[in-house]
């Protein structure tokens, strides 16, 4: 038993294209049908490559003489034996082989996830969604109550939210194998729960603490939840080069939030604020004592020193006609 | 309420410089038979009457025009301050130049503006012409309503035109003093003169209302003479300086208006259970209005008032400055809960909004939030908003908005809008304290 190895050839993309078993202490690969192990590679010489057990039993692969040599499976030197002990991957030609001892530790058996068994959680999420949104509307009506107003936002989100968790499953079928679509419309739910209430804080806030900063800065915190879920997407359908692409996710969308915060804040620039009390909600929401009158004054006397500026900040009246002279 | 006779602007210049060929004309009119008087004092103001044009410096092509008269044997006339507000604001980018009756055309100098009543003194260099003489009575407001009274200018660019009218003494309810002239004015006349059966002047062409018809306003002839007299007496406006001039006059001008809105007094007045202020000036108005009526049936009842000034200062193209507007709306919730109420109230501002971008003439709009309450147990907890524009050319010359809605009730508010145009930090902010203070809830 403990003279059985397994051979491993690899396919391009990394997966295992082929795994032999073989119980003789050497076995012989190369691209001639008299071999152990036959590798379909132009590169790789008829009778390439021979593994066999050193003197402490460790696994050695020899080249056997070839034009193109051999090669660790990440190694640049070319070398005529390879001890297999640490690394078990070797490169011959264009393809990668591994070559596991029987004895070849595994990973501990990973706990499985019943069929099912998000599936409540996934009722109780996009249900919360809908309540959610069906409260927030409610909340927000002042006109007569209408069944458009209120159906049609939600069947727009629904289609939204199929769409979106249709496009995620695609990719995580091409890329993994599986559709996945129940993780990703709970992702997609998840996230859209999280906008919402994002929403919900900032404008509370934003009257709670009669700071306008705060409604105004709101989309950078969309931008995160945005982000967070294309990551907690990409994470399911986990790609060969999971960091690389989060990373180009990751700076896509960031650079989408710096956009937006640029043109917000050129515009505000040119266009101002407008003179409304903005979002506002029941008086018992306010969260800061009140001012006194001189207090208020006093304060807004900041806008004055903020209009001056910008009244010195443009060039001087007279316009570009005037510069001719 | 728009008060302002433009002159007419380049686009429509270009417009009605050729008028269409197929204008109607009845082939048989009568011979209308024009008052003899008329035509004395048409033929006696004709050599008198200068077209004042401003002209783009870079093209030489007439941007804006207007009418103006003569006052002196040595060349002095007068116009509207709005006629030559484009040279005032930016002499290097424009000229003036004036279009005698003979067809004789020259530069013009500005020597003097009047901005709060809209007026300007200017002088060509020619000395040979004849003059107005201002009317004796005119200036001691004198003049009996109903008198016929005889506006002249070039209207629309289409040549010199008498207008017969009636003189119907000064406009009720107007901080300015203007003469309500009942006679068709328009675009292109402004800074004409307007002359008694005599032919001496009784005021100066200078707006129309365009929500009326043949509803004319004139300057009287008594600040006109005043401005000659200034510009006589000197020293001469420089004209790099001028914006300058304008400034400080608007300043002037804020400063003794809103002296005389507190010298006007100010009166509570009830707005459903709130209590709030409003001038008691004469010249200021007020108009209320109602959702009760409208249909499908609103869920919130509104009752709003709006009392304006009505003062508006031309100060350039476009703007207009000098209004004061105190707005109260109270809102009343009928079958809304306290978050739909809410809801109802957000966005919504009590009275006229001030657009906030900022432009040439002015910058972009800043605001402030926050919750205030005066000591007093009547008065209660409020939700506040600030807001602030500067006048780039008028150092010290705001836009100012205070936004107040009530805090004390779930379901029912007073939403209050003090609105203030072209004026100073100072006054503005007594003002809004005022405002802020009066507010209170008396059941």
């Amino acid at each position: 038993m403990a003279a059985m190895m397994w051979v491993e050839v690899l396919a391009r993309d990394g997966e295992v294209r082929s795994r032999e078993r073989i119980d003789s202490p050497e076995a012989r690969i190369g691209r001639a049908f008299d071999n152990d192990v036959v590798v379909d590679d132009p590169h790789v010489a008829p009778h390439h490559l021979r593994i066999f057990r050193g003197e402490d039993g460790e696994l050695v692969a020899e080249d056997l003489g070839t034009l193109n040599g051999l090669y660790a499976e990440h190694g640049a030197a070319r070398t005529a034996r390879l001890s297999l002990r640490g690394e078990p991957g070797l490169r011959i030609g264009r393809t990668i082989v591994r070559v596991h001892d029987g004895a070849h530790a595994v990973a501990a058996e990973k706990p499985l996830t019943p069929p099912r068994a998000h599936l409540r959680w996934d009722l109780v999420l996009s249900l919360g969604l809908f309540l959610l949104i069906l409260l927030l509307n409610w909340l927000n009506l002042t006109t007569e109550p209408n069944a458009n107003v209120v159906l049609v936002p939600m069947i727009g989100l629904a289609v939204a939210l199929a769409a979106w968790t249709g496009l995620w499953a695609v990719l995580s079928r091409i890329f993994f194998g599986q559709a996945q679509f129940a993780l990703h419309l709970r992702i997609a739910v998840t996230a859209c729960i999280a906008i919402v209430l994002w929403d919900l804080l900032t404008e509370t806030l934003s009257f709670s603490f009669a700071w306008r900063t705060i409604a105004d800065h709101a989309a950078l915190g969309a931008w995160a939840i945005l982000g967070a879920t294309c990551y907690a997407h990409l994470a399911a359908i986990g790609p060969r080069h999971l960091k690389l692409v989060v990373s180009v996710v990751l700076a896509l969308v960031t650079s989408g939030a710096a956009l937006q915060a640029v043109s917000r804040a050129e515009s505000r620039e040119a266009m101002g604020q407008r003179a409304t009390l903005g979002d506002l909600r029941p008086p018992a929401f306010r969260a800061v004592p009140l001012a006194t009158t001189d207090e208020f004054f006093r304060e807004a006397a900041d806008t004055r020193a903020r209009v001056d500026r910008a009244r010195t900040k443009e060039p001087p009246p007279g316009g570009p006609l005037g510069e001719i002279d | 309420m728009r008060h302002l006779l433009l002159a007419a602007s380049f686009a429509a210049g270009a417009a009605i410089a050729q008028p269409p060929p197929a204008a109607p004309e009845a082939p048989e009119v009568q011979q209308a038979t024009l008052s003899s008087t008329a035509e004395r004092v048409y033929d006696h103001a004709k050599p008198r009457i200068v077209q004042i044009r401003t002209l783009l410096q870079a093209a030489g092509r007439q941007s804006s025009l207007g009418s103006g008269f003569l006052v002196s044997d040595d060349g002095y006339a007068v116009t509207n301050y709005h006629v030559v507000s484009r040279f005032a604001l930016d002499p290097r980018t424009y000229r003036l130049e004036y279009l005698a009756p003979d067809g004789a055309k020259g530069p013009l100098q500005l020597l003097a503006i009047d901005v709060a009543h809209d007026l300007a003194v200017v002088k060509m260099e020619r000395g040979d012409l004849p003059f107005f003489q201002f009317d004796a009575r005119a200036l001691g407001s004198r003049l009996p309503k109903g008198e016929r009274i005889y506006a002249m200018g070039n209207p629309l660019d289409l040549g010199f035109t008498i207008i017969e009218g009636t003189y119907n003494g000064l406009v009720d309810k107007s901080y300015d003093e203007r003469i309500h002239f009942s006679g068709a004015i328009n675009p292109g006349m402004s800074g004409g003169p307007v002359t008694g059966g005599d032919g001496r002047i009784v005021g100066v062409n200078v707006a129309k209302r365009l929500d009326g018809e043949q509803v004319g306003f004139l300057v009287p002839a008594r600040y006109a003479a005043a401005l000659v007299e200034q510009a006589r007496k000197g020293p001469v406006l420089v004209v790099d300086k001028a914006r300058e001039e304008v400034g400080r006059q608007l300043d002037a001008w804020q400063s003794s208006f809103y002296e005389a809105l507190k010298a006007g007094g100010f009166r509570g007045a009830s707005f459903g259970p709130y209590r709030g202020l409003e001038s008691a000036a004469p010249w200021v108005t007020c108009w209320a209005s109602t959702n009760a009526d409208q249909l499908p049936r609103p869920r919130t009842a509104v009752n709003t008032t709006r009392c304006t000034s009505a003062t508006g200062i031309f100060v350039s193209d476009r703007i207009l400055t000098g209004r004061v507007d105190f707005s109260y709306s109270y809102y009343q919730a009928i079958d809304l809960n306290a978050f739909q109420f809410a809801k109802e109230l957000s966005q919504r501002s009590g009275g006229p909004g001030i657009d906030p971008r900022g432009g040439k003439r002015l910058t972009a709009q800043e605001c402030r939030d926050d919750f205030v309450a005066t000591s007093e147990a009547t008065r209660p907890p409020l939700r506040a908003t600030w807001c602030m524009r500067a006048y780039r050319e008028f150092e010290g010359l705001y836009d100012a908005t205070l936004l107040v809605l009530t805090q004390d009730r779930d379901r029912e508010a007073l939403l209050a809008q003090l609105t203030m145009q072209g004026v100073s930090h100072a006054n503005a902010v007594a003002l809004g304290r005022r405002f802020i203070e009066a507010i209170e809830w008396r059941r």
